[in-house]
């Protein structure tokens, strides 16, 4: 008997697409993070490297193990269990103990990920999560200016929040660039990521408006301080290159599941997100808030997805 | 007897106050950082609860329907302030610790909404059962959620140290954010139990409850 086969073939609505995929797109964002990792272990030698990959390795072994508790799919293989790994290593400082790192990758999976359904079910950025319980419960071990006495670097924003701008002043802008300050591992290794950021946004694979609105409130925020007060507050152009400022920008603040959808309210988001960045800096305990800004801003994104378009052919509503 | 047992034990499991009726929710959050602080607070709870259970079902025929809510809450009242006064007598440092949330004992959800379901409907004896079981089940929840807690949080259990002295508090825990994950978790970690026990019994597993497109209100369900 001739097997069945039907004369046409019933599908779901998209019937043609490009091709992209969640694997192409997280395997496009590991491979453009690739010159930060390198530039990271250059700067603080090994012990970074062992951080990254403890933390993409255990992140990666949590995702299977809920899906295995959970009986869901094994979808470990889309790469976002990964990235979020190492997005979080980049948020760590390299001295972190591997325990901190294992509890940091299984809280950012479990309580950023998998309990709201994998990806995308997420409100809030899944390393931003980890990254908040980590320095909530271990602050002492989280502080990357206590733990990296060692290294020869600066640490730009301990020094602005404890002694004021004019203590910092003349800290060469390329170091900073070039990570040679203290911070996250990977947040400090600005220009890299700076270029990392730029390419997703020419491929399309980040909304542009995001990066765009963060910058935007940086500068308009840090110059409501430093035009007052130049000696105690620093300039705008020093708020961005120190710190977590760049990472948050293109890699925290953009996470597809936790970011609102229309142009309005995307730009709105940035701008909230840059602007609680420095009001954190500046008024906050912690010397770099900046994945307490992105949780924030993520927190005020189903608001902002309120702000939308008209939709097309309807007529506007009797107010 | 038997029926009192039934009332008296679904307060235990079926309807554990905290975990299944999700009610009094408020002292479940607060005074959980230590197991010794939600054991204190679950045995003020139990005394009020069964009071006030008792005492609506007595005046049960008596009271109007129009004033009852008021009734009910001065009932709550005062005995609460009895428990408050009881606590300065004989546990002042548990007074200290608990602070505003005895008296909030007042509005709790579960002293109303056992005297109302409960206790005005049905005869004396059935209404403490019914609150003697309640807040047992209120009293277990807090001090289970407080131990775990406090086991996390601190490396102790009701004040001696349980975790080895290599082991970093994990601080999370006893902040406010941790009471709620903790929470989650632990209906989370009920409702697979359930589901677990339905299987080996061969019954279909509940399922998560349906989201319905009203709920949101994002693009008006479709209309």
């Amino acid at each position: 008997m001739r097997p069945f086969t039907p004369l046409l073939t019933v599908s779901c609505a998209p019937h043609v697409h490009c091709g992209r995929t969640t694997r192409s797109m997280m395997l496009e964002t590991l491979v453009v993070l690739i010159p930060t990792v390198i530039l990271a272990v250059i700067n603080y030698g090994l012990p970074a490297l062992r951080v990254m990959a403890l933390a993409g390795a255990s992140a990666v072994a949590v995702e299977a193990l809920c899906a295995r508790i959970m009986e869901r799919e094994n979808e470990t293989d889309d790469l976002h269990g990964l990235l979020t790994g190492l997005l979080l290593a980049f948020l760590l400082p390299a001295s972190a103990p591997w325990w901190l790192v294992v509890a940091g990758s299984a809280a950012c999976i479990i309580l950023g990920k998998a309990i709201f359904g994998g990806i995308g079910g997420s409100p809030l950025c899944a390393p931003c999560v980890g990254w908040a319980v980590l320095s909530i419960s271990w602050p002492e071990l989280m502080d990357t200016e206590l733990t990296l006495l060692s290294a020869n670097f600066a640490a730009p924003l301990h020094q602005l929040k404890h002694f004021g701008f004019m203590a910092v002043e003349d800290m060469p802008l390329l170091d900073a660039l070039l990570g040679r300050q203290i911070g996250g591992l990977g947040a400090v290794q600005v220009l890299p990521l700076l270029l990392a950021g730029l390419w997703l946004m020419i491929r399309g694979h980040i909304k542009p408006l995001i990066p765009v609105g963060f910058f935007l409130g940086v500068i308009l925020a840090s110059l409501c301080f430093h035009l007052p007060g130049p000696d105690e507050y620093a300039p705008p152009l020093f708020h961005l290159v120190t710190g977590g400022t760049v990472l948050a920008a293109f890699f925290l603040a953009t996470d597809n599941g936790s970011s609102p959808v229309f142009p309005i309210g995307v730009l709105l988001y940035g701008l909230l997100a840059g602007v609680m960045l420095i009001l954190i800096r500046v008024w906050g305990v912690y010397p770099d808030g900046a994945p307490f800004a992105v949780l924030l801003a993520n927190l005020a994104a189903p608001l902002l997805d309120r702000i939308r378009p008209h939709p097309f052919g309807t007529r506007k509503e009797a107010a | 007897m038997i029926k009192m047992w039934k009332e008296f034990s679904k307060g235990l499991w079926k309807e554990l106050p905290p975990f299944r009726l999700v009610l009094g929710l408020c002292p479940v959050l607060a005074v959980t950082k230590t197991a010794d602080g939600g054991l204190g607070m679950g045995l003020a709870v139990v005394f009020v609860l069964t009071l006030s259970n008792l005492l609506v079902s007595l005046v049960r025929k008596i009271v109007p329907p129009k004033v009852r809510i008021a009734c009910y809450i001065v009932i709550a009242a005062s005995l609460v302030v009895a428990v408050e006064l009881l606590m300065q007598a004989f546990a002042y440092t548990l007074y200290q610790k608990l602070g505003i949330f005895v008296s909030l004992i007042v509005v709790n959800c579960i002293i109303l909404g056992r005297a109302e379901a409960f206790a005005s409907k049905n005869p004396p004896h059935l209404s403490v059962a019914d609150g003697l079981g309640m807040g047992l089940g209120f009293t277990l929840s807090l001090t289970f959620l407080g131990a775990l807690r406090e086991i996390f949080g601190y490396g102790t259990l009701f004040g001696v140290p349980v975790m080895g002295t290599s082991f970093k508090p994990f601080s999370f825990m006893i902040e406010a954010p941790g009471a709620f994950v903790c929470l989650g978790m632990l209906l989370g970690a009920m409702n697979y139990f359930t589901n677990l026990q339905r299987r080996r019994k061969g019954l279909a597993p509940r399922g998560n409850p349906a989201h319905e497109c009203g709920s949101c209100g994002l693009c008006q369900g479709g209309k």
